[in-house]
């Protein structure tokens, strides 16, 4: 039986999905992540390492991975690469000055051949803020239509702040990445 | 009373039970998600592995006197940096950032002897970015602001401005963005609330702003004075410059050095009401809790310091400002 089979053999019996959350600093990844949860996110330091959550969602484990977005531990990353079913890249809509460093970023991520198979969710963030860029001029910044065909993603407009479209884009990370693990469902 | 004994040994015998079983799943757990069987697989044996590196590693640094080596000892602590990048699904949280924090000390290490080596990479470490360099990059030149495949409106905000005094009130206006950037010697006043604010590019400014309702973020800015308040603030590329902060989070520091840090004091008429629908009326004390990320040690961090208190400009009350 090979290494594959088992995993998903485990993964079937626990129904769970590892979630990796990444992008720049300042684009509220760890403040979808407590939002989603149902936590306070009055007071939320920017995050030095990682946060991990596990929440129930439907009849779903989600085990989120918060990495911290600053510049000096980018390159860290990459260590959590491994086993992730989804990625969640979170833009700072409001943010039009570091788009290209956004881009840059993702760009590499995505090059990436341990998260080859991992469905790809965008989240546009900070919807709320009058003069934030919409998921469409975003998905152009971005150039999200030239990304490689067998890619499951999605871009989705949010604000964390408000929570409008967090559960939006969650389902649909959730629904495919089940279809494409739990086949049987 | 016999009774009662007994119900307490058989509860304790469940407990036992259900202990082994827990421990029992945990063990086949770990052993069923085993990548491969060699002997890395186990925590003591990826510790007694890691350390191995680590000091072969580190003793290489420590001895190097010939620049023609580095390469070898930069892909040496690629090898173990993946090795660990390997085993992190194993691994205890506790043992991945100690893991990596070694090899961030080792980086640095390699990065003193880099420079003692080749006196002229000391030219890098004055760019404005020089941790870039970590990452692969496709395109090698920098990319100015409006080149972007796909054209962005401008936020509002003050922009390439020397020797003004600059005045922008948000009541009432419908800004939710607003930049600073690339301004000389330039006081700026902000009144009301705004949801975001961005600074860049400034030089010998004093910046005076109402209550941020998200976060403030800021890239390349010395001599300055900024009178902040907001959710949460990060300074990247900052030198010589005093912060005045009320945060509900901690402020963060990244390649930055000379900052002092010292509590918000900004006033103009009506405030307070601004600061209680921000809610930021409240002082947190968390201007003097600043995290640097280039100085990840328990010892206080040579970047940033208290403003001494008979240095602190008192009371800036906007409407006497000129």
């Amino acid at each position: 039986m090979g290494l594959l089979s088992i995993i998903r053999k485990i993964k079937k019996k626990e129904k769970e999905m590892r979630i990796l959350m990444v992008g720049l600093d300042n684009s509220g990844k760890t403040t979808i992540v407590l939002k989603i949860n149902g936590e306070d996110t009055s007071v939320i330091s920017p995050t030095l390492g990682f946060n991990i959550k596990t929440i129930t969602y439907q009849k779903y484990t989600l085990n989120i991975w918060d990495v911290g977005g600053q510049r000096t531990i980018r390159s860290y990353w990459r260590n959590y690469f491994e086993q992730t079913d989804g990625l969640v890249w979170v833009v700072d809509s409001s943010d039009l000055r570091r788009l290209d460093d956004c881009k840059m970023e993702l760009d590499n991520l995505l090059k990436e051949e341990r998260l080859s198979g991992a469905s790809l969710l965008i989240f546009a963030n900070k919807q709320d803020i009058k003069g934030a860029l919409t998921p469409t001029e975003i998905a152009k910044v971005l150039n999200l239509e030239a990304m490689d065909k067998t890619r499951h993603w999605k871009i989705a407009g949010c604000s964390a702040y408000t929570g409008e479209g967090l559960l939006e884009g969650f389902d649909w990370l959730v629904q495919d990445i089940a279809s494409r693990i739990y086949m049987l469902d | 009373m016999e009774d009662e004994d007994n119900e307490e040994q058989t509860l304790q015998k469940k407990h036992q039970l259900m202990l082994e079983r827990l421990s029992a799943r945990h063990q086949t757990r770990l052993e069923t998600r085993k990548p491969d069987p060699s002997d890395s697989s186990t925590t003591s044996a990826f510790l007694s592995r890691f350390n191995d590196s680590k000091k072969s590693i580190a003793a290489k640094i420590e001895s190097s006197t010939d620049p023609s080596r580095l390469p070898d000892i930069s892909a040496a602590i690629s090898d173990l940096e993946k090795f660990v990048a390997e085993n992190s699904y194993l691994l205890p949280s506790y043992e991945i950032r100690s893991s990596l924090k070694t090899i961030s000390d080792l980086k640095q290490s390699l990065e003193n002897l880099t420079s003692q080596l080749i006196p002229k990479k000391k030219f890098s470490f004055k760019k404005s970015k020089p941790t870039k360099t970590q990452i692969p990059q496709p395109d090698t030149v920098s990319v100015p602001e409006k080149t972007t495949s796909y054209p962005i409106r401008d936020s509002p905000g003050f922009r390439h401005k020397q020797n003004q005094v600059l005045v922008q009130n948000f009541k009432g206006s419908e800004i939710g963005e607003f930049t600073i950037s690339d301004l000389d010697s330039c006081e700026v006043k902000l009144i009301g609330c705004v949801n975001a604010l961005f600074l860049n590019r400034l030089k010998n400014c004093k910046i005076y702003a109402g209550p941020v309702v998200g976060s403030i973020l800021m890239e390349e800015v010395e001599d300055c004075v900024f009178v902040l308040a907001s959710h949460q603030i990060r300074i990247h590329f900052a030198k010589r410059s005093d912060f005045y902060l009320r945060v509900r989070s901690r402020p963060i520091i990244e390649d930055s050095d000379g900052v002092r840090f010292a509590n918000y004091c900004l006033k103009y008429e009506g405030i307070e009401e601004d600061l209680a629908v921000a809610r930021l009326d409240e002082e947190t004390g968390n201007w003097a809790n600043v995290d640097d990320f280039k100085w990840l040690r328990a010892v206080q961090s040579p970047n940033w310091s208290i403003l001494p208190a008979e240095e602190r400009v008192g009371d800036v009350d906007l409407a006497n400002l000129r």
